[in-house]
């Protein structure tokens, strides 16, 4: 099961109504919540990829179960993208997918939503949503180099000054983040 | 700018009906600006009683059974969600008077204009279509 902030039916309903229910069901979401739309037109796979290419929405992947392709859709906030970086700790990626294999030293965060994580992550990724990581601090371990991954470098912004304001004294923001990752992957499973 | 898609509806039947109000569905859902500009047999799309109705081109009328085990949504529906999402809905004053109907002859929600109206809108369009 994926973590959803909404689950919208669409079964049984043939295009255009599944892009129409998406988009008004969207429209009544804040901002990083993750909506699962359930629809048994074949087509809907193609067209919820371009409807969120052209709304700025995120579209995370799609599962199917028996005739049902359950689509997941992250909403936008207009301001992600364009949001300053402020933590001066800073690795590209490429950097990042040199050092996995050192995993004795080594922490990589995840702070995107559970539905995002669980369509592609970096193998040993530990999953922690932003929203919840400052109850979970203690999960992490302090001792070792933590690096923080979202998907464009701006969530995981956040979640490195949230830890080195808890102590976390080596912490280094992944840019750009998993929208450009290119490196081992894993998904899937738990 | 946001896009725009400007659409001439000039034919009556069915499967007319469904490639206008598709598209211009869908387009709305990805917010385009979308205005459809409804002319000679077009205005039956958005008439009251006759989009309740529409005729199937000829030949062609063993897809009714089709429509329906799709479950596909009625034109009445889809006009009416079409208007609800900002879709711009111009009836053609001139085929208007040419057959005698009247701005009440048709669904709520409608501007009458002519040619110039839409054109207006069409220059600034990156897809202008024609059904």
């Amino acid at each position: 099961m994926i973590k959803v902030d909404q689950t919208l039916d669409c079964k049984g309903l043939s295009c255009p109504m599944p892009i129409v229910r998406t988009k008004k069901a969207i429209d009544q979401l804040e901002a990083g919540q993750v909506i699962e739309v359930q629809a048994t037109d074949k087509g809907s796979l193609a067209d919820i990829q371009g409807w969120a290419r052209n709304t700025g929405h995120q579209y995370l992947g799609t599962t199917t179960e028996g005739d049902v392709l359950k689509h997941y859709l992250r909403k936008s906030d207009p301001n992600e993208v364009k949001e300053e970086t402020k933590y001066p700790h800073v690795i590209q990626n490429e950097e990042l997918a040199q050092r996995l294999t050192d995993k004795e030293n080594i922490v990589v965060l995840d702070v995107r939503e559970p539905a995002e994580y669980a369509f592609k992550r970096i193998p040993g990724a530990v999953s922690i949503p932003l929203g919840e990581l400052e109850g979970r601090l203690q999960e992490i371990d302090k001792n070792k180099e933590v690096f923080v991954v979202c998907r464009t470098g701006s969530r995981s912004d956040m979640a490195s000054q949230l830890l080195a304001e808890n102590g976390f004294e080596n912490v280094k923001n992944v840019l750009p983040g998993m929208s450009e990752w290119n490196g081992p992957e894993e998904e899937g499973g738990k | 700018m946001a896009n725009r898609t400007a659409i001439i509806a000039s034919n009556g039947s069915m499967f007319d009906a469904y490639k206008v109000f598709n598209i211009a569905t869908a387009a709305a859902s990805a917010d385009y600006e979308v205005t459809i500009f409804f002319t000679f047999e077009g205005l039956n799309l958005i008439h009251k009683e006759a989009h309740k109705n529409l005729p199937m081109p000829a030949g062609k009328e063993h897809f009714a059974e089709g429509f329906q085990k799709a479950n596909v949504p009625s034109i009445e529906e889809l006009a009416q969600m079409a208007v609800e999402m900002g879709v711009k809905i111009i009836a053609c004053q001139m085929t208007m008077d040419v057959m005698n109907l009247k701005k009440e002859d048709f669904i709520d929600g409608i501007d009458v204009g002519g040619a110039m109206m839409f054109l207006d809108f069409a220059k600034d369009a990156n897809m202008t279509l024609t059904f």
